[in-house]
């Protein structure tokens, strides 16, 4: 293999590449990246067996060729070279690069070793715009449980329905869902469980202006633009029915200014005890009262004005997970739906002059004292 | 018609009671070395052949008796500890009834040796089975020496009964290390057929005689302890968890200097041990119970082996407490090296002299006072290396290095080295307390689920589920019988971020229903629940974890009662001190 490549390029495929290299691993091959010439350019590929990644660099190759190499050092080698044009070649299973003055050679393992990567049939795939896809998953991702013992929650469920995308992810105590009127228009509802790491690398690979192809190639998920791919594992299994558990029958309503009401929950949650981060509302008209005492610690007491609709009510939360839903709602403005201290509260964006409305809602479930 | 009823020639009735008092050689020893260190004397030496069937010989370098008293102490209920019945309240010497010697004297071939301090010439007397044979004077240094032949002489039906000479000779050792652990100062020795059996030189303290019984290995590893309730105290050293073994354990009971065995006291030390140890240990112990006079009745049995305590509850109670605190502090957890230097209890011994009753009570206590006493700064000991006052305080109040090894330990940087603790059983005894907390003082916040866990379970599990329903409330699980095999679960506990729920829920109902070693442990269902829960909820090891989440574990860890020992009975904290990192190093 022998091809002449600029060192901006080089440097930026593996820089792409080598984030999804397993940072401990008992494979060696795997701590390698993959070096391929083709028809019209370089491939270079990485993975860690669940996500894997792939740039296609057009450069001009004078010797066809493929081998792996140490993924990390190659990107060492190239932040540090000088601008120029590299040469890449390989003798045997050492690899060497020479630009200008500099010249190394590393060890290598044979390409054969390297896991095979899924054929995806992008040709018969979708599109999506890179903004809807990243607001989707910047909406929802964070989400996801941590629990094994359900798979299914530990990624983002993708809903490909008639003209539009939705992304789901909860843990069992929050849900966040987002849908976007976009997509190919289809009777049924496609459901694609993906593992949220490999959606981390469809956030940091691509822009808003790209139009992403995606595809389904057997058990794998493929997003490719602009030469660049990922390839991920979907995670097998039925999602809950999400649908089921949203509530439909909410009818207490507080309407809250997002920074106020944030910056409240913050301040009486540094004194919520460290395990549960439990505070205590009580919605009333016209305000709410924030209460919160741990023993050992101390209490805190405070008030708001919101607008509030529906009988008293008094509930219980963990203040992180409303300070992270409230975070991703945005608008200056959150409606909060509630039906009774046990039962889901909704969170949605309430979108003022000047937003974007988006179709964007978060449930929180209480806490709840038991005695 | 003839009377048939007499009284007993002395030498019948002294054959009785030695009947009671003298069974075997290591009983003769016993009281024979009470006799002497009653007498004050800083040297006892003692020689046995044949396990002390053949001759058994007791010298000290006490008071010595003259002549008059010498024969006066033949005679049965001839004493000097005590005058009156009044004085039998409160008895500070070994022995009072006046029984020993006469009872010895009756049975076996007896000669004493005897010369009071200050006199230069001393006086021996023979009997034979208790009867006078002569009196003379003898030459010999300031102290008593009583030497018993052929023992049994005229009781074979007794004699018949002893054991092997090697049976006998470790029964004598075995009375005299409770004597020697209760007087480190006084120097003992035990030889059989010129084989020395125990040498123990005067020792500074307690800890120095364990030292001089067992080793650095168990010396190092005992942990000092206190309890103190009105006029009651407990002091003494008890085995450090880690070291605890099953089977044979060393327990040495003492009252007012005294030992007695007392079951229901070692219970209730394994109580104070509780959770800190696996249940089958028996941790090694040696308390010392000072208990005011008229509180404690040692007149119960002939060879003082029971006592009674007017109030045994308290003690054991204090007992039990004082255990517990004992295992609060630093000193008692794991250390790094197999022979930690041995905790520190050093004071002088008081010059040899007679003890009073008063004065015996105040040297136990001196055992300590370096250690714990209020004069302790005053005196300005140079020598408590081994003590750390107020380590678990610092601990807490400027935060220290840590850092998370493997994804499974912590490492800690302290004052006087590192911690390294087990994340796991860090977050097991946490947990743990953190559950019975909640039993008692109301229950544990739930998190509410939006996709209750719907868990399928055998039929045992299932009617464990609703027998515990009630406390499994308290613990987070909001629990409902669904009919059938299945249970729904639509609240839990959030102990960590990491906690996997349906899988703890899992796990701790199939372990309450089949059992485990955890459980059986376990005193009641509250503790039983808490036991399994902190096992299945606490955070595994290889779980990654961030700064502040390391800082909040070792914070709860140190918040506890029990910080340096899980639920297992297995250490949260091994020590490495700068000491033995040095040791390591060559420095």
């Amino acid at each position: 293999m022998r091809f002449t490549i600029t060192r901006q390029n080089l440097h930026q495929g593996l820089n792409a590449v080598s984030a999804s290299l397993p940072s401990k691993t008992t494979l060696p091959v795997l701590s390698n990246i993959l070096l391929e010439t083709t028809a019209d350019g370089v491939r270079i590929s990485g993975t860690d067996l669940d996500v894997a990644v792939r740039i296609r660099v057009a450069v001009d190759v004078v010797e066809q060729g493929s081998l792996t190499a140490p993924g990390k050092k190659l990107q060492e080698i190239t932040r540090e070279l000088p601008e120029g044009p590299v040469e890449v070649s390989t003798r045997g299973e050492q690899i060497e690069l020479r630009c200008g003055r500099s010249h190394f050679k590393l060890n290598g393992l044979p390409a054969a070793d390297f896991p095979t990567l899924p054929d995806i049939p992008f040709d018969r795939g979708w599109t999506a715009s890179g903004s809807n896809l990243l607001a989707l998953i910047r909406h929802t991702a964070f989400a996801v449980s941590t629990e094994e013992s359900r798979p299914v929650l530990n990624g983002v469920l993708w809903e490909l329905r008639d003209r539009e995308m939705r992304m789901v992810a909860t843990n069992g105590h929050r849900l966040a869902k987002m849908t976007i009127p976009a997509g190919p228009s289809q009777e049924t509802t496609t459901q694609l469980i993906v593992p949220p790491a490999a959606l981390q690398h469809v956030q940091r690979l691509f822009n808003e202006s790209d139009t992403v192809q995606v595809a389904r190639g057997g058990n794998h998920l493929g997003f490719s633009a602009g030469g660049t791919e990922v390839y991920t594992r979907l995670i097998d299994g039925t999602y809950p029915n999400y649908e089921q558990v949203i509530p439909k029958d909410n009818d207490r309503f507080a309407v809250v200014e997002r920074k106020g009401f944030e910056s409240a929950v913050r301040r009486v949650a540094a004194v919520a005890s460290e395990q549960t981060h439990r505070i205590r509302m009580k919605f009333e008209d016209g305000r709410v009262e924030f209460n919160v005492l741990t023993p050992d610690l101390g209490e805190a007491h405070d008030e708001l004005e919101v607008s509030y609709t529906g009988e008293p009510l008094v509930i219980g939360f963990n203040a992180n997970y409303l300070l992270e839903v409230l975070r991703y709602v945005g608008t200056q403005e959150v409606r909060l739906g509630f039906k009774a201290p046990e039962r889901a509260a909704t969170l949605e964006p309430v979108s003022g002059d000047g937003e974007a409305k988006r179709d964007y809602l978060c449930l929180v479930m209480p806490l709840r004292l038991v005695d | 018609m003839p009377r048939t009823i007499q009284i007993l020639p002395d030498a019948v009735a002294n054959q009785i009671a030695a009947g009671e008092v003298v069974e075997r050689p290591a009983a003769v020893v016993k009281e024979l070395v009470e006799n002497s260190l009653d007498a004050g004397a800083r040297t006892i030496l003692v020689r046995i052949e044949q396990g002390g069937k053949r001759t058994i010989r007791v010298g000290d370098d006490g008071s010595g008796m003259g002549r008059e008293d010498a024969l006066l102490s033949l005679d049965r209920h001839a004493t000097s500890k005590i005058r009156s019945a009044e004085d039998l309240r409160g008895v500070g010497t070994f022995g009072f009834r006046g029984e020993a010697l006469p009872s010895i004297a009756s049975v076996s071939r007896l000669s004493l040796d005897t010369c009071a301090r200050g006199e230069v010439l001393g006086t021996r007397i023979q009997l034979r089975g208790g009867m006078i044979g002569s009196v003379e004077d003898v030459a010999r240094t300031p102290g008593t020496t009583i030497t018993v032949e052929t023992l049994f002489f005229n009781a074979p039906a007794r004699a018949k009964f002893l054991s092997s000479p090697t049976a006998e000779s470790r029964a004598v050792s075995e009375a005299i290390i409770p004597l020697a652990l209760a007087h480190p100062g006084v120097a003992f020795a035990l030889e059989s057929e010129g084989r020395s059996l125990l040498d123990l030189p005067p020792a500074a303290d307690l800890v120095e005689r364990v030292l001089q019984l067992w080793g650095e290995e168990t010396a190092g590893k005992l942990i000092p302890i206190l309890a103190q309730d009105g006029e009651i105290t407990v002091r003494g050293v008890i085995q450090r968890p880690d070291a605890t073994r099953p089977g044979f354990r060393r327990a040495h009971l003492f009252v007012g200097g005294r030992p007695f065995r007392e079951a229901a006291l070692l219970r209730a030390a394994d109580r104070g041990y509780r959770t800190t140890i696996p249940e089958k240990n028996r941790p090694w112990l040696f308390l010392f119970i000072e208990s005011p006079r008229g509180t404690v009745d040692v007149n119960v049995h002939p060879t003082k082996a029971e006592v009674r305590f007017r109030d045994r509850k308290a003690i054991e109670e204090l007992v039990e407490r004082g255990v517990r605190a004992a295992l609060e502090v630093p000193e008692s957890a794991a250390t790094f090296e197999a022979r930690p230097a041995p905790p520190v209890l050093r004071v002088a011994e008081p010059p040899p002299r007679r003890l009073s009753p008063a004065e015996t009570t105040e040297r136990q206590m001196a055992l300590f006072l370096t250690r714990y006493g209020a004069d302790a700064a005053a005196e300005g000991s140079g020598d408590e290396v081994g003590h750390q006052p107020g380590e678990g305080e610092e601990e807490r109040g400027a935060p220290p290095r840590l850092w998370q090894v493997h994804h499974a330990w912590i490492v800690a940087e302290v004052r006087d080295g590192l911690l390294l603790i087990d994340q796991h059983a860090a977050h097991e005894r946490i947990l743990y307390e953190r559950v019975i907390g909640r039993f008692e003082k109301g229950g544990e916040v739930s998190q509410r689920l939006l996709f209750p866990l719907t868990l399928r379970l055998t039929a045992a599990e299932c009617a464990m589920v609703e027998d515990l329903k009630g406390l499994l409330q308290r613990m987070g699980f909001e629990v409902e019988g669904f009919g059938g095999d299945t249970v729904i679960v639509h609240g839990v506990p959030s102990p960590h971020p990491y906690f996997d729920s349906e899988r703890c829920f899992r796990e701790m109902i199939a372990e309450l229903t089949v059992g485990s070693e955890l459980t059986r442990a376990a005193r009641n269902q509250h503790e039983r629940l808490a036991k399994s829960f902190a096992c299945k909820a606490a955070i595994k090891a290889g779980q990654a974890l961030m700064a502040p989440e390391i800082q909040e574990l070792f914070d709860q860890l140190f918040a506890t009662e029990l910080p340096y020992h899980d639920v297992h009975g297995r250490p949260t904290t091994v020590r490495l001190g700068l000491g033995e990192l040095e040791r390591r190093f060559g420095r």
